[in-house]
């Protein structure tokens, strides 16, 4: 045996704390130290970057979105008679429902925002490509889950615009081959929007939805550890290696400060544009002019357009190109095989992104416009 | 490289200083914007009323909006809350400019900055865009109109309204207006913010030339700035973030409305009127005895009716009795 361990000089004086023996009792069981040193050791080429903090974001909006979804649900009657009294209730004498209720709205909104800002920076830089095509894929699966989430919370306030942006939304489902009719009937649960429809919708938005996205978000965050960051698009390997760091501490203060913002952003919206019903919902729109949530805007106003009127033209707005362009982003690394990941060396990945960026500013601004006319 | 770094053009640098001190001063304003927003000092108007204060109250904007609102008469919002928010604006981007400074010149430029860069760069800043920033806002706002008016006649043309049996549908028509307008807006627009972030990026080059160079290694200068941003001492900076989020958490929880202040015009709520406490011993007493009460009157009642009865039948007993015997008598053989 070692003399320098037997000897009384090298006993530790220092007795281990509640919170450090209670450490020691999970790691012993658990392997915490290990898990930890996984989780923020993981090295990031480049260093950290203001970039990659939506990731992270993303998954801060969707805790805070199931703390106040599930706040909201003590008071929320998921039926047609209390849904809309609920709502009102929880907005007039819920202590602090309507700040709740405004929270849970915007969240959703900066949900989709945030989503596709990730998006845009995966693909702008280039970290679709090989080997990060499963990682590519499980997102597209993650944004069509949060577009859901959207879609399937937007009625459950049963006021006129919920009912009129469900029947709109249904109604373009339809169109789809095949499997329009059924996935129609099926949300619908019958000629019209009802009880069974809201049933429907609440289940999928507070259920199915929410597990989907927690599995499909622990694969995703997986294939990330698998495949490893990618790192900058541009420099040389002698500026990449200077600095290169891990995840913590740098990226995790970036992140947490991302989040603040974030955070803050939506208690700001949420104070100065709190939730506000219209009339409880009914089969007669009368004076108001059915439309989507603002991150559909875009679309509705395309679908607007003459080219997209009559039976043809409906299913190539509706149905055609929407499953088109999905069916690109899916295809996108398997035929964008090319190495170069440098932005400003794939002019076609450029100009379509800023195509596609003017294009939804220019149809959701065009939308306003329009409702304005309507008005 | 060092070629690169002394071409490097004024509007980049310009552009890459205010683009990365916005955001950095940003997340601390954003904060004291929630807490006046939340105490009801001030009330920002427009749907993008937020955004715009919120981006524009920066290094370059913060004397340029009160010549904007002045001269042109324009509105983003109202309150005390909103003159707090550029006073509080100013602080936060004199250190932001500072921080994103020292690093970009250490980085990016090699120099050794001087003391109070922050301080340097903030008044220039401010000083450009209390003169350029209303220059820019009247010029765009002459061009969009002027272009909006163009737009407008150009849909209205006749080669246009034959396009269809009906003229040029709305969708069509709003998106062609939009994107001229838009188009010619937007042009003059970065054309415009482009020479203003020059103008900055040449008087940071000036200061920067007076600046020594720095002899450090790469790795050295990376370690350098990165201790800027980030502290050696980890524990104490999530202490301190901890702490200011806690206070944070408590000021804007205590000074929250617990109720809607935003009550709807279409649906207000109606007079709460307040019921007695219920109590259970009580109301089953009182609910016993006026039982017990009804249940006498009931009585009552009943034995009046049977009374009255009585009476009635004695009275016609009488009557009916006189008759019979007669009869009775009568029928005697």
């Amino acid at each position: 045996m070692d003399s320098k361990h037997s000897s009384p000089a090298t006993i530790p004086d220092h007795q281990p704390s509640t919170i450090e023996k209670l450490v020691a009792f999970l790691d012993e069981r658990v392997g915490l130290k290990e898990m930890q040193a996984k989780m923020l050791h993981e090295p990031i080429p480049g260093g950290s970057r203001w970039a990659y903090v939506f990731g992270s974001i993303l998954l801060f909006i969707f805790a805070m979105q199931a703390v106040t979804g599930t706040l909201l649900m003590f008071y929320y009657v998921p039926t047609t008679d209390h849904a809309y009294d609920s709502t009102q209730y929880i907005i007039h004498d819920v202590d602090y429902g309507w700040f709740l209720l405004g929270y849970h709205f915007w969240g959703s909104s900066a949900m989709v925002v945030c989503v596709v800002a990730h998006m845009s920076q995966v693909f702008l830089w280039g970290a679709y490509k090989k080997p990060r095509e499963l990682l590519w894929l499980v997102g597209l699966a993650l944004f069509g889950i949060v577009i859901t989430f959207g879609f399937t919370g937007y009625l459950l306030p049963w006021d006129q615009r919920a009912f009129w942006a469900t029947t709109v939304g249904v109604e373009i489902l339809d169109k789809t081959p095949v499997v329009g009719d059924f996935i129609a009937r099926f949300l619908k649960g019958g000629p019209t929007p009802g009880q069974m429809t809201l049933s429907r919708f609440f289940v999928l938005h507070v259920m199915i939805l929410p597990a989907a996205l927690m599995a499909l978000a622990g694969l995703h965050l997986f294939l990330f550890r698998v495949a490893a960051p990618a790192g900058p698009f541009s420099g040389t390997k002698e500026e990449i290696k200077a600095k290169t760091d891990y995840f913590f501490p740098r990226q995790i203060w970036k992140d947490m400060v991302g989040m603040a913002f974030v955070f803050v952003g939506i208690c700001a919206l949420a104070l100065w544009e709190p939730v506000v019903l219209l009339d409880q919902a009914a089969p007669d729109p009368g004076e108001y002019h059915p439309e989507p949530e603002w991150y559909f805007l875009f679309y509705f106003q395309l679908l607007r357009l003459k080219i997209f009127a009559g039976e043809f033209g409906q299913f190539l707005g509706a149905v055609a190109l929407p499953v088109v362009f999905m069916a690109l982003l899916v295809a996108l690394p398997f035929f964008d095989k090319d190495p170069e990941r440098n932005i400003f060396k794939r002019p076609i990945a450029l100009i379509s992104w800023i195509t596609i960026m003017v294009m939804i500013v220019l149809f959701t601004v065009a939308s306003v416009i329009n409702r304005e006319f309507l008005d | 490289m060092a070629e690169e770094r002394e071409s490097m053009s004024p509007t980049k640098i310009g552009f890459s200083i205010l683009w990365s001190a916005c955001w950095t001063g940003m997340v601390v304003k954003s904060v004291f914007a929630v807490l006046l927003l939340t105490m009801g000092l001030v009330h920002f108007e427009g749907r993008f009323g937020l955004a715009v204060v919120m981006l524009l109250i920066s290094p370059v904007t913060v004397f340029a909006i009160p010549i904007i609102m002045t001269v042109f008469g324009a509105h983003f919002g109202e309150g005390i809350g909103l003159g707090i928010l550029f006073w509080l604006s100013i602080p936060v981007d004199i250190w932001a400019l500072g921080l994103v400074g020292r690093t970009f010149f250490l980085e990016r430029l090699r120099k050794e900055p001087p003391d109070g860069l922050g301080l340097a760069i903030w008044w220039r800043a401010a000083f450009v865009g209390a003169f350029f920033l209303p220059v820019l806002w009247g010029i765009v706002s002459f061009i969009t109109d002027n272009a909006m008016t163009a737009s407008h006649s150009m849909a209205e043309m006749e080669s246009l309204r034959h396009i269809t049996d009906t003229g040029l549908p709305v969708a069509e028509r709003i998106g062609l207006e939009l994107t001229i307008w838009g188009s010619i807006s937007s042009a003059v627009l970065i054309a415009l913010s482009l020479i203003g972030v020059s103008i900055l990026g040449q008087i940071i080059r000036r200061i920067s030339e007076e600046c020594q160079p720095t002899s450090e290694s790469y790795q050295g200068l990376i370690t350098r700035w990165d201790l800027m941003r980030v502290p050696t001492d980890q524990g104490l900076l999530l202490t301190s973030l901890a702490g200011v989020g806690v206070i944070f958490s408590l000021m804007f929880w205590s000074i929250l409305p617990v109720t809607t202040p935003h009550p709807h015009e279409c649906c207000k709520k109606p007079d709460v009127q307040v019921e007695p406490v219920f109590k259970p011993v009580e109301s089953l007493s009182s609910s016993a005895q006026r039982v017990a009460t009804l249940a006498a009157q009931i009585e009552a009642m009943e034995q009046q009716k049977v009374a009255t009865k009585g009476q009635k039948a004695k009275g016609k007993g009488k009557t009916e009795g006189g008759t019979t015997a007669d009869s009775t008598a009568k029928t005697k053989p």
